[in-house]
């Protein structure tokens, strides 16, 4: 059986309660983890992977679950993303690809975004990963090394395997994020920081409240292909978002995931084509998106076939948008 | 209730509705045995009859012997499972849910290392820690114990080392979950970390410390656990093929997935009897092991079967947990459970063997295969578990459905540091089949002709006996191979698909329970014992020790006794639970169950029916050759209306004798050669399948779909037609899974890398294709009303289907399972590059034109079709052995007409250079032939 080590759940009913609860905690020294749709993380519990003695809740904070064309709340579901009218069509196609139908009716758009990074040596029971001597991103006090590169100390290849993410950087979203130092809002381009055990940019005590979209996010166009085994439960190995203004080459962003520790915006390789863009150039945007990630061996592709097909998705995806 | 037995006191006169109809409750007690709470029986149902009894029902492959007891209440009936209803509702009890008074949790200590030496283990903290009641470790247990008697080589817990990560080290019972969590951390254990193995090819290799010692019989000083040699026919007809595949396999292991993770509760009651509740396949040899580990006699252990949620091999080997509850129980004394999380049940295993197979086989200028040369390297994990039995089936079960000139196998399994491979649906055949498959599929290509004419031209007609010495007795082979090609349009599909769509034709061939049991017994044990009582309330009590594991084993038993004594199947009651009220039956393997276990129930059935028919005798006056049985009365045959209830003649017989016992067996008759592992295969009956799989393959990605499957299975006579096809179609899943998405994946420090069902594969509704199952009707002369089995065979075929499927969409063989997208991909890749770097989207589909041998074929095909006709409805009893084809005399020993014709269990001296990677395993000697050894 998979015991859960035990922790205390706590149920702020407003978001500044929320933050005086965090701050509390983090004057006391003691730690904390927040939960939404609580399928990451009690998994990851159940697993004894770093497991926080309270864990707050967003559930019962009124308000957070807004689902709009311009806004979208971190509490919203999943499962409502898929079947709301009233919500850009790429984030609906996007959200209705993450895991199994009973996952999305729980999951959250805020815990998609903050999903931790996976490994398969990392992503283990406690039994399993003490045959191995744990390792850099849950090392147990031990300083272990990284099992995927081995002999480097100093960077956790973790991988993430967000769904939602790439599609939130080509629609231009904005994340706003509140803690006990107040709120702030930035890109979500900017959002996700390197290494594995980083992630992003969220400063203890902080969570996410809401992502917005500029003004004319329905005028763009979208497509998010996503590379996976089986069609339901499986998270991406290989995922590449685009969308732009049609008939505005300048407006184009691609962005992809699931391939390195972050998702990343592929803005430098778009650029590069500047605003000539047409369709004779997907293949070469598409080739070097492909050339620019670099994914490793802690998933259930092997990396150099997730690399190649970053091309494929790519492809597919840009067509899709440009009209084939 | 529709159609049930409803006997319910009501008022005293039988009111009607204005409409006719009656009203419930108030109607007279009905006369017993008359028809429950209708009034009058149910006509006799003359669908259900065989025509050879004077029924409707056809029967083209002629009588059975069995005819003459049909009644047509339940044989052929789509049924639902008579324990479907606890199952859906929840109240089937399953191992997790048994719940004893005072019970206490247990927890294994499980090792970090592959391979290593235990110097020492100190426990005493962990006895100090306040809740902790029970701690065991391997000298608690020192006798080992396995499913083969031969292969005896797993502990309780390890003794002296451990053999993978994962293996049993200790274990602790305490209070509650959290308190023995806490207590596994506090063992304290020296190691002497030993350098693990996990390649199987470096198996073969000597080794300072092997996995296991075997004594005398050890291999050198290698891992291998058992190496087999076998080669039959003439082998100079390989020379000068018209055709020839070689094809190098390498396939990776796969588990069973069931649902339900293993669980058990121990529990010695104030008797000092032990009570061990387990979800076990084959509770007697659990039973066997247990009394072994335990030092207890059989008759002071109670194996309680709980409900089983799923099995498929991967409950059938006495487990060391099973013993460890025990073992802590007594200790404690006070119930113990012990459940696993999916991760242990990785661990634990006794999945597919992870295989190296090579298969070379050719075919002469008629299109006779003339020769299949396998060799089968299959990696055993760190026990041995059936593994001496794999190690046969990976070659002898490919010596049919096809008329064969020879046949070489060689096969070696071998120990390696990870966790122990063992039984798993399709046992040991589905690799080497699918393997066979695709080479017949190559070799069809090279000659130009239409593979399945190929395979209509060259099967093995009934009755027959195969070339290592099978008896085939029905065979509906032929029949299958045409309704799929039928079904699936083939003749317009095959070759002629566009890129990225293909067709895939695939065989399969299983045995019907294994002709010898696991436990060899010079007494003649039955295979199978069924009690049947039969009290005054006229309810019939089937004691039956067969394991019902999802596959319907109960309800066949019910069916065939409801069958014969033409009683409702609500009347029958099958119990099936507990090792003290079952009489032994050696469980749910080799497909065994429903042949053997329904034939020993049809013997205890035909006693109970003697003394009721002769209860009617007395009473009517008429013979009982006269007398019909028919839906709860007994009447005159010429006269319907001259009869008894069967509560009547029931209680006619119980007159000074009181219930009605009977007890009924089987034993599979003796067969097959004299020659070393002449046993290995042998079935009283075999299955035969044939598909056909569709599939689409995305040829920039390399992902495979399956989108329709014809899937045609030979069982004999469907007892419950629902039941077989549920059968088909779970196995198209199983078998899918492994061709398209699962392997279990040991990265490169030999950890299992994906022990949960996330990353394990397991394909979900999405890539579940539609499958058309068609049941082939052979009616084999021994089954039950001719049944054979339909839960391990139908998985075969799936497997070689898809490849060849594979190869029509993009004309590239791949031979490595599972066909994963990167796998595919890689294969694309390297042809597109091939082909001076062209673009995925120009690959040639490959075509096929006729060359003349392709009417030799089917000419070929049409004369056996007549022949297989007349033997299969014994209108042509000649006898008939392998190499008939060939222009062979089946009258006369092989031996003796032909020079070359072999048949050899060991290599000579000769042949040792040519062996294939397994055959290397012959290159050592054994211990005894090298005088001393340890």
């Amino acid at each position: 059986m998979m015991l859960m080590p035990p922790f205390n759940l706590h149920h702020p009913k407003t978001v500044e309660e929320a933050c005086e609860l965090a701050a509390t905690f983090l004057a006391n020294k003691e730690s904390f983890d927040w939960v939404a749709g609580g399928t990451d993380l009690l998994p990851n519990y159940k697993w004894h992977i770093n497991a926080k003695t309270h864990v707050i809740s967003l559930a019962n904070i009124p308000g957070l679950d807004t689902i709009s064309m311009q806004e979208i709340g971190a509490m919203a579901r999943l499962g409502a993303l898929t079947t709301s009218e009233n919500v850009h069509p790429l984030i609906a196609s996007a959200a209705s690809k993450v895991a199994s139908s009973l996952i999305r009716n729980n999951a959250t758009l805020g815990g998609n975004i903050c999903l931790d990074t996976r490994c398969f040596w990392f992503n283990q029971s406690e039994d399993w990963r003490r045959s191995i001597d744990w390792c850099h991103k849950e090392d147990c006090g031990t300083g272990s090394d990284c099992r995927v590169i081995p002999n480097q100390n100093t960077l956790c290849v973790a991988t993430y395997q967000g769904d939602l993410a790439p599609s939130l950087m080509v629609l231009e979203g904005t994340i706003h994020i509140i803690g006990p130092n107040g709120p702030r809002s930035l890109p979500v381009d900017e959002f996700f920081q390197l290494d594995g055990i980083t992630r992003n940019v969220l400063q203890e005590g902080e969570f996410i409240l809401k992502v917005t979209f500029p003004e004319n996010v329905a005028n763009r166009k979208g497509s998010y292909k996503k590379l996976r085994v089986r069609e339901s439960w499986d998270f991406p190995e290989a995922g590449v978002a685009s969308s732009w203004i049609s008939g505005d080459p300048s407006s184009l962003r691609v962005a992809s995931t699931a391939l390195e520790s972050i998702p990343r915006s592929h803005q430098e390789e778009v650029d590069a084509h500047g605003t000539s863009f047409s369709k004779e150039h997907i293949p070469q945007l598409s080739e070097a998106i492909m050339k620019s990630i670099k994914p490793v061996n802690n998933t259930a592709l092997p990396p150099r076939y997730r690399k190649s097909m970053v091309r494929v998705l790519a492809k597919r995806s840009l067509r899709e948008i440009l009209g084939d | 209730m529709a159609g049930g037995y409803r006997q319910q006191p009501g008022a005293s006169s039988g009111e009607t509705r204005k409409d006719g109809k009656r009203v419930a409750g108030k109607q007279k007690f009905p006369p017993p045995g008359s028809g429950g709470s209708r009034p009058t029986m149910a006509p006799r149902n003359l669908d259900s009859i065989p025509e050879s009894v004077g029924g409707k029902e056809p029967q083209p492959a002629g009588s059975h012997i069995h005819d003459r007891y049909r009644t047509g209440t339940e044989v052929g009936k789509s049924r639902a499972l008579v324990d479907s209803h606890a199952k859906v509702t929840g109240q089937a009890w399953y191992g997790d849910d048994v719940r004893l008074p005072n019970e206490i949790i247990g927890k294994i200590l499980r090792s970090p290392h592959h391979y290593a030496k235990i110097k020492s283990i100190d426990t005493s903290k962990v006895e100090a820690l306040p809740g902790v009641l029970a701690v065991a470790t391997g000298a608690d247990a020192p006798n080992t114990f396995g499913v083969l008697p031969v292969t005896k080589d797993e502990h309780a817990m390890a003794v002296e080392k451990v053999r993978h990560v994962g293996d049993l080290v200790a274990c602790v019972a305490a209070v509650d979950e959290a308190t023995a969590m806490e207590a596994l951390n506090l063992f304290e254990i020296e190691w002497e970390v030993l350098d693990p193995v996990f390649d199987p090819r470096k198996g073969l290799e000597d080794q300072d410390e092997p996995i296991h010692w075997r004594g005398k019989y050890h291999v050198g000083t290698t891992n291998v656990q058992k190496r087999v040699f076998q080669e039959f026919g003439d082998r100079s007809l390989v020379d000068d093929p018209t055709a020839s595949s070689h094809g190098k396999w390498r396939m990776e292991g796969v588990h069973h997935g069931f649902t339900e993770p293993h669980a058990v509760v121990a529990h010695w009651d104030p008797n000092g009897r032990l009570q061990l509740y387990t979800p076990q396949q084959v509770p007697h040899y659990a039973h066997r092991a247990l009394s072994t580990v335990l030092e207890v006699p059989m008759h002071q252990i109670n194996v309680i079967r709980t409900f089983v949620g799923g099995g498929f091999g991967g409950k059938s080997d006495p487990f060391p947990h099973e013993m460890c509850a025990a073992i802590l129980s007594r200790k404690a004394g006070r119930p113990v459970r012990i459940n696993f999380s999916r991760e242990e049940v990785y661990w634990i295993n006794r999945g597919r063997h992870p295989s190296y197979i090579e298969v070379k086989m050719t075919a002469d200028e008629e299109a006779r295969i003339s020769g299949f040369d396998i060799d089968a390297l299959i990696d055993g994990g760190g026990f041995a578990s059936f593994g001496h039995v794999t190690s046969y089936y990976n070659g002898v079960l490919a010596t049919a459905p096809y008329e064969l000139g020879s046949f070489h196998y060689t096969g070696a399994r071998v120990w390696t540091n990870k966790p122990a491979s063992g039984a798993m649906r399709g046992h040991g055949a589905v690799n080497t089949r699918c393997a066979v498959e695709v080479g017949l599929d190559e070799m069809a290509e090279q000659m130009q002709v239409d593979p399945i004419d190929l395979r209509l031209a060259n099967l093995l007609p009934p009755h027959s006996r195969t070339i290592s010495g099978f008896r085939i007795t029905s065979n509906g082979m032929r029949e299958a191979l045409e309704r799929v090609r039928d079904g699936s349009d083939w003749d317009t599909k095959f070759r002629q698909m566009p890129l990225g769509k293909g067709i895939g034709i695939g065989c399969g061939f299983f045995i019907s329970g294994s002709g010898l049991p696991i436990h060899w017994d010079p007494n003649r044990f039955p295979h199978a014992t069924v009690h049947i009582q039969i009290d005054m309330d006229g309810g019939v009590t089937v004691h039956t020790g067969a394991a019902d594991i999802g596959q319907g084993s109960t309800t066949a038993v019910a069916q065939v006794v409801s069958e014969v004594l033409a009683l409702p199947i609500e009347m029958i009651h099958v119990r099936s639970h507990e090792s003290d009220t079952s009489p032994v039956d050696l469980g749910s393997y080799s497909s065994r169950v429903t042949f053997m276990n329904a034939n020993a129930a049809i013997r205890a059935a035909l006693d109970i029916r003697e003394k009721l028919l002769n209860a009617a005798w007395e009473m009517l006056g008429y013979h009982p050759d006269v007398l019909v049985l028919n839906d709860r009365r007994i009447y005159y045959k010429h006269d319907p209306a001259v009869g008894v209830s069967y509560l009547e003649a029931l209680h006619k017989a119980q007159e000074d004798k009181g219930s009605l016992i009977s007890s009924g067996a089987y034993r599979s008759p003796p067969m097959g050669g004299v020659h070393k592992g002449a046993a290995a295969g042998l079935a009283p009956a075999y299955s035969f399948s044939a598909y056909v799989a569709e599939v689409d393959v995305d040829i920039e990605t390399g992902l495979v779909s399956c989108t329709n499957v014809w899937a045609a299975h030979d069982c004999g006579k469907a007892l419950n037609p629902l039941a077989v096809e549920g059968q088909i179609i779970g196995s198209c899943h199983m078998g899918l899974g492994q061709v398209l998405s699962e392997k279990m994946v040991y990265g490169r420090t030999g950890h299992l890398q994906n022990p949960n069902l996330l990353e394990y594969k397991i394909p979900s509704v999405h890539e579940m294709p539609h499958v058309t199952p068609i049941i082939v009707e052979s009616s084999d002369p021994e089954g039950p009303f001719g049944a054979k089995e339909a839960g391990e065979g139908p998985l075969l075929p799936i497997l070689p289907a898809v490849v060849n499927a594979v190869y029509d969409a993009i004309g590239v063989r791949i031979r490595e399972l599972p066909l994963t997208p990167d796998v595919v991909w890689k294969a694309i890749s390297a042809k597109t590059r091939s082909l001076g770097g062209i673009d995925e989207t120009e690959l040639p589909s490959p075509r096929l034109e006729h060359s003349p041998l392709q009417a030799t074929l089917v000419a070929r095909g049409q004369e056996h079709r007549k022949r297989d006709r007349r033997r299969q409805r014994s209108e042509d009893t000649s006898a008939y052995v392998n190499g008939v084809l060939f222009g062979f005399d089946p009258d006369r020993p092989l031996e003796d007409q032909v020079d070359g014709w072999k048949s050899a269990v060991e290599p000579v001296p000769e042949q040792l250079a040519e062996l294939g990677l397994a055959g290397k395993a012959w290159l050592k000697k054994e211990q005894r032939q090298m005088r001393g050894g340890q």
